[in-house]
């Protein structure tokens, strides 16, 4: 079943080897060529410290921009004053590219870690927000009036109802947003740092190291899939009532 | 009271802005103050090159989100009403979601050159994605006793396609849409900070190379407006083709 599940993917790799013993043009690597290249810097530090670097700027901004977003999003899909105060500038900035404050930050927190940790916060903020407040506003009446009639105070009716119900819909944004973490970090990188996945894409790429491109491509693949399969797992351990699509 | 409160916090922001600008604290260079930002954005608007520079980018965006648009509804709807295309393209394409496709710039660039080409390459990959994933859980959702009473009145497949099966999708096929235009605009913004001599991305990378904020920040006003402005296009779009549905969002 797995086999026949793949069974493209493995078509695409076959065919692309099969053309590559054919000839191809030299920033094309065959998929064995780039699985030799990746196994061998395996062996390296430079890998390593590269995708520490990465992670190092991607993770904190994720947690950061996500804890943000879910709060406020509660918060405003909870209090009408606090939804009327910040939802339209929200809203409003929401189809906005993020990553056009770079600059900005750059010029505001430095050329170091700090405008790409916000940066990367700034663009994970937005989804889950919006996905925490209309989580909110989904929860059913029906619930949180049982649930006063039962004499609950209204923290528990937060806590116990108006939470749990909007859990489904911000776990599916913090797929989102772990995603967004990494085009950002990665954008970030290719237009300044020292250090990273994304740095390491750009020396490979003005050096002609076609080896060095596809080790950190295939690296930047992992840690996408990788941390889209924990968000998932996170989410069937934790909102076990509702499995993800 | 309550209308204004929507304006406030902007309001709040702006004039926060201002003062830290006026105050003098800080160096014009990081806070420059509105009146220079909105200069500058005349400026903007007056020089025809500028606007140029615009349109480059919208037509990048728009290129290779016309192209994503195209192929995406196809295979949206043909891995939705066929198995066999489904179980073949599903695991590609959920496989390598989680994927930044971003990181294929500097390949694509060898492919197809640094021009607009690898650019408007990377925004159809990258747009590809939400708009096959929601045509494909539309198409597959269609519900089936709209299919049965259509064959049942003698209808052919290709008017089953046109008259069942495209409508019942279309709402998912704009839902793909809002989440895709964000990603184009988002997309062409980064590769021509990235690597590029023209665009808007690099006018804001050229201006603040040059130490011109206030230059900087009209251009990031004018990528503002155009993402606005785009994600409304689509939304009224949406409006007026999916008549019978109507969208339920509260501010947007």
């Amino acid at each position: 079943m797995a086999v026949a599940k793949a069974s493209l993917l493995i078509a695409v790799l076959l065919v692309w080897q099969l053309a590559a013993l054919r000839g191809l043009p030299e920033y094309v690597l065959s998929p064995v060529q780039i699985a030799a290249f990746f196994a061998q810097a395996l062996g390296t530090r430079e890998l390593y410290e590269n995708i520490g670097a990465s992670l190092g700027r991607s993770l904190p901004g994720f947690v950061i921009g996500s804890a943000l977003g879910a709060a406020l999003g509660l918060a405003a899909g909870t209090a009408r004053w606090f939804d009327r105060l910040l939802s339209p500038a929200v809203f409003l900035t929401y189809p906005v590219p993020k990553i056009v404050m770079l600059p900005i930050f750059m010029i505001w927190f430095g050329i170091g870690d700090l405008s790409k940790v916000l940066i990367i916060a700034l663009a994970c903020f937005y989804p889950v927000f919006i996905n925490a407040y209309y989580g909110v506003r989904q929860t059913r009446p029906i619930l949180v009036w049982s649930a006063l009639g039962m004499g609950a105070s209204r923290w528990q009716v937060f806590r116990r109802v108006v939470v749990p119900s909007a859990a489904p819909m911000i776990f599916a944004s913090l797929r989102v947003s772990l995603a967004l973490s990494f085009i950002v970090m990665f954008a970030a990188e290719m237009i300044n740092a020292r250090s990273g996945l994304g740095h390491l894409i750009r020396i490979a790429e003005n050096s002609l190291r076609f080896d060095l491109m596809y080790v950190s491509l295939v690296a930047i693949a992992i840690l996408g899939y990788a941390g889209d399969r924990l968000v998932r797992f996170a989410h069937t351990r934790l909102v076990a009532w509702q499995q993800p699509a | 009271m309550s209308r204004l409160l929507p304006f406030l916090f902007v309001g709040v922001v702006l004039a926060i802005w201002e003062a830290v600008a006026r105050s003098g604290a800080w160096s014009p260079l990081l806070f420059p103050s509105l009146a220079k930002i909105g200069n500058e954005l005349m400026l903007f608007f007056s020089k025809a090159e500028m606007l140029t520079e615009a349109l480059v980018s919208l037509e990048r965006a728009l290129g290779g989100f016309a192209l994503a648009a195209v192929a995406g509804i196809l295979l949206g709807i043909v891995m939705g009403r066929s198995r066999f295309v489904a179980a073949l393209l599903d695991p590609l394409f959920s496989g390598t979601y989680a994927v930044p496709k971003l990181a294929l710039f500097p390949i694509f660039i060898f492919v197809f050159g640094i021009g607009s080409l690898s650019k408007v390459a990377l925004v159809f990959l990258e747009c590809l994605y939400p708009i096959v994933v929601m045509s494909y859980a539309g198409a597959r959702g269609v519900p089936e006793k709209l299919l049965w009473s259509a064959q049942n009145m003698g209808a052919s497949r290709a008017a089953i396609l046109r008259r069942v099966v495209i409508p019942a999708t279309a709402p998912f096929i704009f839902a793909g849409f809002r989440v895709a235009v964000p990603v184009a605009m988002i997309v062409v913004v980064i590769t021509e900070m990235v690597a590029s001599a023209d665009g808007l991305g690099y006018q804001v990378i050229y201006a603040m190379s040059s130490l011109r904020t206030d230059r900087m920040l009209a251009v990031v006003v004018v990528i503002a407006a155009l993402g606005y402005l785009l994600d409304k296009t689509v939304v009224l779009a949406r409006d007026r083709l999916i008549y019978w549905e109507k969208l339920d969002t509260y501010y947007v």
